[in-house]
């Protein structure tokens, strides 16, 4: 999977392209990581370029949403392809953590 | 001496073995790959070099994953030095190619006509009991005897020089010219402990019957005692009360294969197509049970409830079935590149869902997460399972009234699993309340925040339908709207001519168009339901069609 980091505005936009499966989930995970270490506490994950996430994958979403939920911050996802939004949105994801349908959408109100 | 070549299972090669006697090198098996023909051509060329002796290669049957390698190595092919025995059924195949009995065509081999030096067991021989002298191009001077039986099966025995006799057993059952070789204590049984397995099972020239009688056979013949060690085809070297032990299994497993079907080219790509379907199927199932678990114990960790939170993830074990999965997805990969035969990938299925049914907690993840997820998913690995041993799925076709299946399964779907009665109810008692709050989090209904409106053309609707199978079909559908944004769904249903429609259609989906629908998955579900199904979809909506025709 290939990750692209990218800072606009307030937020740090990570782009994602490829399957996240068990070798792509503790990519995902350092990456995000090292956003929040780097000072940025508004992640977007743009997963126009992702077509599966596994259930490690979900974790790491999951463990990022439990990192960023102080005051002012910001995690959320964008660009969903049906088959992920369908696994996050029946696994209870959707409540967690917000999706916006584009990258503009969702710094729009960051 | 015994130079035995165990190798890693697969369906590529058999293992090989070596028997060196005072008067000849007997080679049991060359199998499928030249490196092996090659590694076992230059340990023969070895033992010749300290005592020149003629080569007598056997085959325990015809398959090319024991005799390919035999082609390909100069040594293994030299009349001067090798001489080819197979009992006789099996070298009629060699000597004409037969693509079927050889399982060539089913794993995509090219096989050239084979010379057979020594026909094995064969029918119209001389005289039982009369020994018969024979000499090869090989300088090797076998001494042939044929009895009627031993231990219930056709015998023969070889004799080479002064060294221990070769005893051949008609095995038949895995193929039409299976044998076993006894040399001293020593029994090679080439593929009998498999013979029952799926993936095996139904292939060409096997036959159920006579695998049942031959394995009574070998089974008298380790209980008479002398034999201290059985080398199969595949997998390890086993003492003579494992094999026992696991021929009883085998035959128990072959008296069950009644009406299994034939395992030919074609049967093999549909069940590997059935694999891929139940996989990409099953990998979205997995992962919402995972994804609902995660979602639980990160909701309790909120609640305070650290010890309950940190339990629930190993009721499925995440990590071992994303393994699973990617390792099937990346198989699959290399079949359609055209590394991989079809009926590779079907074995892979079939190995892959027996390893997931071992990796979740069925009835403690059916108490907490949607138990309908869990039946799902337990009904599809036991689907392919029973397509992969070659049976045909169960349809239980009776007539039932479609209105009232969909008001039933829409109720089911609208209304929580526990009321708040029951929750309040359950206060006082601490276990409880734990059990009841843990299901409430993980089984929030499908239909929960959904504008649901269905509409009938006529009070009742009675087709022929397999009920279970219906039910799952629509529950698959509904989540596919569900899970991609849709705001309202519409169900209607009615006649058209003879034919009963049901369209299911969604609104205000936000999922990106394209993938979504496993619609060769959903149809194949829905024939198995008794129907047809069509879908569409256009820039926020979703429509799925299922037809009940008057023929079935």
């Amino acid at each position: 999977m290939e990750i692209t980091t990218v800072t606009r505005g307030n937020g740090t936009v990570l782009s994602l392209a490829g399957r996240i499966d068990t070798v792509a989930a503790p990519m995902l995970e350092q990456a995000i990581n090292r956003v929040m270490e780097s000072g940025s506490r508004k992640i977007l994950l743009d997963f126009s370029g992702v077509s599966y996430i596994s259930s490690g994958g979900l974790r790491v979403l999951l463990a990022s949403a439990k990192k960023l939920k102080n005051t002012g911050d910001r995690f959320g996802l964008c660009c969903l392809s049906a088959d992920v939004l369908k696994v996050l949105k029946l696994a209870g994801f959707t409540s967690i953590f917000s999706i916006y349908p584009s990258e503009g959408e969702a710094l729009a109100g960051w | 001496m015994v130079y035995p070549l165990i190798r890693k299972v697969d369906i590529v090669s058999s293992n090989s073995y070596l028997v060196q006697t005072p008067d000849a090198i007997v080679l049991i098996d060359p199998g499928g790959l030249p490196d092996q023909a090659a590694h076992l051509a230059s340990i023969i060329r070895g033992i010749r070099g300290e005592k020149a002796r003629p080569v007598i290669m056997m085959l325990t049957h015809a398959h090319v994953d024991h005799f390919l390698a035999a082609c390909s190595d100069p040594l293994l092919a030299d009349p001067g030095i090798t001489l080819f025995a197979i009992q006789e059924s099996g070298a009629r195949s060699l000597e004409s190619s037969d693509r079927q009995v050889t399982q060539a065509e089913m794993l995509g081999k090219e096989v050239t006509p084979m010379r057979i030096d020594l026909r094995l067991l064969e029918a119209a021989r001389e005289r039982a009991g009369a020994p018969v002298r024979r000499t090869f191009a090989n300088g090797a001077t076998v001494m042939v005897v044929q009895d009627p039986l031993e231990s219930g099966l056709p015998h023969e025995r070889i004799v080479v020089g002064d060294g221990p006799p070769l005893d051949i057993f008609h095995t038949p059952g895995h193929s039409p010219d299976s044998i076993c070789i006894r040399i001293g204590g020593l029994l090679f049984i080439g593929d009998l402990l498999v013979a029952a397995n799926p993936g095996l099972a139904g292939i060409a020239g096997w036959n159920r019957d006579a695998l049942i009688r031959s394995i009574t056979g070998i089974q008298e013949l380790l209980s008479r005692g002398g034999i201290t060690a059985v080398c199969p085809g595949h997998g390890r070297v086993l003492t003579p009360d494992d094999t026992a032990r696991m021929l009883g299994a085998v035959q128990g497993e072959a008296r069950l294969l009644t009406g299994v079907a034939e395992l030919n080219r074609d049967r093999a790509r549909e069940t590997a197509a059935f694999a891929e379907d139940c996989m990409e199927q099953v990998n979205e199932l997995f992962t919402v049970m995972a994804g609902r678990l995660y979602y639980v114990s990160h909701v309790m960790d909120e609640l305070g409830e650290t010890e309950i939170a940190a339990g629930l993830p190993e009721m499925i074990r995440g990590e071992v079935i994303d393994d699973l999965l990617d390792s099937f997805a990346s198989f699959t990969r290399e079949v359609h590149s055209g590394r991989h035969m079809p009926i590779a990938l079907a074995l892979k299925g079939g190995q892959v869902i027996g390893k997931l049914q071992r990796t979740f907690d069925q009835e403690g993840l059916a108490q907490i997460i949607d138990p309908t997820l869990v039946l799902r998913a337990e009904r599809l690995l036991g689907d392919y399972t029973i397509t992969f041993r070659g049976f045909s799925l169960p349809r239980d076709i009776a007539e039932h009234d479609l209105n009232a299946l969909l008001r039933a399964s829409l109720t089911d779907h609208t209304v929580r699993s526990s009321s708040d009665d029951d929750v309040l109810a359950s206060a006082d008692d601490h276990a409880a309340f734990g059990r009841l709050l843990l299901a409430r989090i993980g089984t929030s209904p499908l239909l929960g925040d959904v504008e649901v409106t269905f509409g009938a053309d006529s009070k009742t609707l009675t087709v022929p339908v397999d009920r279970e199978r219906f039910l799952d079909l629509l529950t698959y559908l509904l989540e596919d709207l569900v899970g991609t944004g849709a705001k309202a769904i519409t169900i209607h249903t009615g006649k058209d001519g003879d034919t009963t429609v049901v369209t299911i259609s969604g609104a205000g989906c936000t999922g990106r168009p394209g993938g979504g629908i496993p619609r060769r998955f959903l149809s194949g579900l829905c024939e198995r339901a008794g129907g047809t199904l069509d879908s569409c979809e256009a820039a926020g909506s979703r429509q799925f069609t299922i037809r009940f025709g008057t023929v079935l």
